[in-house]
């Protein structure tokens, strides 16, 4: 409908991320793999810091630790000098160069740098690519993105012309954008092969932020799709994007292959799923497998018992863009009032919502969720939400208050049902402690 | 006393004495780890919890960061508000000045702060931003402290920007306020930050032996108890050596005199509270502190009985920065833990001899290097335990290893004797854990099958 802005020249409470992180998320999915932040110290310090916090997990991570006078003189030998260290000592299989704000403003070229080093090493083998990132635009979403289609394309370009493609109609690519948990990524791989396809999750962050207990310490990322199965994913039939910030990655592999993409907005509640396993059943020629038939009955089932929980009900939301669609269709199929939604920023998708939607911070939400029920955000909220009395549901990034939040599903009916189940929990409780208040205060 | 140098001017920037190494060597590309210089800014100044904390740049500089430290607060909490100037690409092309003046004006009417802090970040700091003129205007013209910290990530390490804070402290808040007449003068604890409600314990301590907190520099702090600092009779420098710069000032500017101390491990802070006591001149009160440390002891050493049976002989790897590495082996000793290797790539001169002065000479130091290189420390010399930051915690998990975590993130105190307790108890829990016992045995179907014969 549209898109509102509270006047107010501060950020108060951010929920923006900045975007760098949003490249060191994706290139956590990928196995044997270097994020190297092109700035100070703290550029690449507060995204591992923070990611360490959500997912519990070491995080790989480098800088080219840029200081005041690299930056006027030359940034770029720092960079070269990372280079090198990282090549020469942990031999990563791909090396993405994320640049910041900082090389951004000072116009430090490392595109020209890093083309002259690959011809100079000879860097055969690996993948290595750069993305611009500077963090006065987007947030994480738009980084994540960036750097998928950064990947995609430097993919292309190192195989895609060699010669002619032989398409692989049972293989399926699929884009999981910023806001799925590893366990939502492993849900969407398992529906998708359910259907009889081979799934390759560009990246895949199901199988390197999920916890496992590989042995052995290394610096790079340990899981993750290999680069070899990122290069196979190139023959694939068909590509699926789950959120609309990944429909240019899926573009690109239309543009350059005629790989045919269908992109899913959201993935969250009755609908959302329906319209997937209905999309994968044409699409095969198989039929829905038993157990999604017998999840949707669970759904409906739950979102029955759950109704009065929610009803006359309200509630404030504030996520990042692709998530604050999927979460709010969901939302419109449990009956809440929807109060505000915030959104990091402005994309095609939130401008299109037939709700109204703010660009704003969690100070937002907090004077425009004035009186909700529910809040959902980041655990930054945390303290808002108690400010206006309302239930705290944590979602999206950085969480930290509760354990295992990256491995919580919410794609699929299952997922529904877990988060409605939630949902519904925690405004039971709420009532409750309200009733025992006022007994109290009486 | 030889001239000062100017070499040595800069090291006290990182807190070392020493010349021979190399003070605030240049973090190596690719191989760097750990915060920059407006992460240590904001450590040391985040702890005023009734100030607003502005920082000044694009979201990253604030929105990665907000929340993410361990200072706890006893009231007001507009410290833990995430404000940004949230700058855009319109603002780095026209200058930013404009939006910071609004924001600053904002954040005053809206919140009516004692003092507002603002942090210049990189990009700020590159396009040449007037921090300076837009805060001491928008001071005037509002009637409140309107302060610039200048430590954008850029100039250096996190330490740099713990000093970059304390001198923004010394220029704009210490001697611009007098405390209320009758307020009892005593100590400054400076650099000690109330991470997992230490200060707490601290000052339950102090105020047992009669000796008062003049203003904490700056762990759960009121902005206004800093503008007083000048009128203490002592300054107690906890753990940072990146403000002894600040203790010396004040020595040199007010008369104040200073001692390095640490409250972690009975013995230290035993020291510390004599120290305190005897620097404040006063008969009476070191009588008091004999009094109080004698009986904290003794009690102590009760309660720690039945876990020094556990604990001794336990090898620990310890991995932290700066003071931290030799002030907790003194805890650790008095627990019968055996440091086996020890990070020393923050510590100065001046730590390491305190380190050694403390540990074996069996004991490995481990100059640099990050995760693997403790991994293998650990290994080599068959620690039980790893003691170090949060940054490696999850590291240690993979490999299994029984770990603490000694760093700012953290959620338990381990200050005064009450902490000393309190690591005891957390060091045997960690150990007595199941979980490493079923991690490190391999599902049914992977036994091999035992041998038997036909």
């Amino acid at each position: 409908m549209t898109v509102n802005r509270r006047k107010k020249p501060a950020s108060v409470n951010p929920i923006k991320i900045g975007q760098s992180l949003g490249a060191v998320l994706a290139l956590q999915g990928c196995y044997r793999a270097m994020p190297l932040i092109h700035g100070s110290q703290g550029c690449s310090a507060f995204p591992k810091a923070l990611l360490t916090r959500h997912f519990r997990e070491p995080i790989a991570v480098q800088t080219s630790a840029l200081q005041e006078m690299d930056v006027i003189f030359d940034a770029n030998r720092n960079l070269e000098e990372a280079l090198n260290l990282v090549l020469s000592k942990h031999r990563p299989d791909i090396i993405g160069i994320v640049g910041t704000e900082l090389t951004d403003v000072a116009g430090v070229d490392y595109q020209s740098l890093l083309k002259t080093y690959k011809r100079e090493r000879n860097m055969r083998g690996g993948l290595a690519f750069s993305v611009v990132l500077p963090d006065f635009r987007g947030s994480l979403e738009s980084g994540f993105s960036t750097t998928v289609e950064a990947m995609i394309d430097e993919m292309i370009q190192q195989v895609g012309h060699r010669g002619s493609r032989n398409v692989n109609t049972r293989q399926i690519t699929l884009l999981p954008g910023s806001f799925l948990t590893p366990a939502d990524v492993m849900e969407l791989k398992e529906m998708i092969s359910s259907f009889g396809f081979d799934v390759i999750a560009v990246p895949d962050i199901s199988t390197s932020l999920s916890g496992h207990l590989l042995t052995g310490f290394s610096p790079l990322t340990r899981g993750g799709v290999p680069l070899d199965s990122m290069l196979q994913s190139l023959q694939s039939g068909l590509t699926i994007a789950v959120g609309a910030s990944m429909e240019r990655p899926a573009r690109r592999l239309h543009n350059a292959l005629g790989t045919p993409y269908k992109v899913f907005n959201g993935a969250m509640g009755l609908k959302a799923t329906d319209d997937l396993l209905h999309f994968l059943h044409q699409i095969s020629g198989e039929p829905v497998p038993l157990r999604y038939c017998w999840q949707r009955e669970n759904l409906l089932d739950s979102m029955l018992d759950a109704h009065f929980q929610f009803a006359g009900m309200s509630v404030v939301a504030a996520l990042e863009p692709d998530h604050l669609y999927s979460v709010s269709s969901w939302l419109e199929e449990l009956g809440m009032e929807q109060k505000a939604l915030i959104a990091s920023y402005e994309t095609p998708i939130v401008a299109g919502m037939e709700r109204e939607v703010w660009v704003g911070d969690l100070d937002d939400a907090e004077v425009l969720g004035k009186d909700a029920d529910l809040w959902i955000s980041n655990s930054h909220g945390i303290a808002g939400a108690e400010r206006i009395e309302a239930a705290f549901l944590a979602a999206g990034f950085p969480v930290w208050s509760e354990l295992g939040a990256y491995m919580s599903v919410s794609v699929g009916y299952r997922g529904a049902m877990e988060w409605s189940n939630k949902a519904g929990d925690l405004l039971m409780r709420r009532e409750a402690e309200r009733r025992e208040g006022s007994v109290r205060h009486r | 006393m030889d001239p000062v140098r100017k070499d040595e001017f800069d090291s006290e920037a990182c807190g070392s004495l020493s010349p021979k190494s190399k003070p605030c060597p240049r973090p190596k590309p690719g191989e760097a780890a750990g915060g920059c210089s407006f992460d240590g800014a904001q450590i040391t100044l985040l702890p005023i919890m009734d100030a607003a904390h502005l920082v000044h740049g694009p979201i990253a500089c604030a929105g990665n960061s907000w929340e993410s430290r361990g200072a706890l607060s006893s009231g007001p909490s507009l410290s833990q508000y995430g404000f940004a100037t949230d700058l855009n690409d319109s603002d780095i092309i026209f200058g930013g000045e404009k939006k910071l003046k609004e924001s600053i004006d904002y954040i005053a009417g809206r919140f009516a702060p004692p003092a507002i802090f603002v942090y210049s970040t990189c990009v700020t700091a590159l396009i040449g931003e007037d921090m300076d003129a837009v805060c001491k205007e928008a001071g005037e013209r509002l009637h409140i402290p309107v302060i610039p910290v200048n430590s954008p990530g850029f100039v250096g390490s996190k330490n740099l920007g713990n000093r970059l804070a304390g001198d923004a402290l010394l220029q704009y808040v210490i001697g611009t306020g007098e405390p209320e007449p009758g307020t009892p003068l005593g100590v400054n604890l400076i650099g000690e930050y109330n991470i997992a409600g230490e200060m707490w314990d601290i000052e339950k301590l102090m105020n047992s032996a009669g000796i008062a907190v003049t203003s904490r520099i700056t762990g759960d702090a009121r902005y206004k108890e800093i503008t007083w600092a000048h009128r203490a009779k002592v300054n107690m420098v906890v753990c940072s050596r990146a403000l002894l710069g600040l203790a010396k000032e004040m020595e040199s500017r007010y008369g104040i005199p200073y001692f390095e101390g640490s409250f972690y491990g009975a013995k230290e802070t035993t020291y510390s509270l004599r120290q305190m006591a005897y620097l404040m001149n006063d008969r009476e009160m070191e009588r008091r502190v004999d009094r109080l440390t004698e009986r904290e002891e003794s009690r102590l050493a009760m309660d720690l009985r039945p876990y020094r049976k556990l604990l001794k002989g336990k090898k620990a790897v310890l991995y932290t920065g700066g003071v931290k590495s030799w002030s907790v082996i003194s805890a650790l000793k008095e627990l019968g833990v055996q440091v086996v290797g020890v990070g020393t790539n923050k510590s100065t001169e001046d730590d390491v001899r305190r380190i050694a002065d403390r540990v074996g000479d069996d004991t490995e130091y481990i100059p640099e290097g990050g995760a693997s290189r403790i991994l293998k420390t650990v290994r080599e010399r068959k620690a039980d335990i790893m003691i170090a930051g949060g940054r490696n915690m999850y590291v240690a998990m993979k490999e299994q290893i029984p770990f603490i975590d000694i760093n700012q993130e953290r959620h338990k105190a381990y200050a005064g004797y009450e902490g000393l307790l309190r690591l005891a108890k957390e060091l045997t829990y960690s150990l007595a854990n199941p979980i490493w016992k079923l991690a490190s045995s391999p599902a049914p179907w992977d036994k091999e099958a035992p041998p038997y014969d036909r």
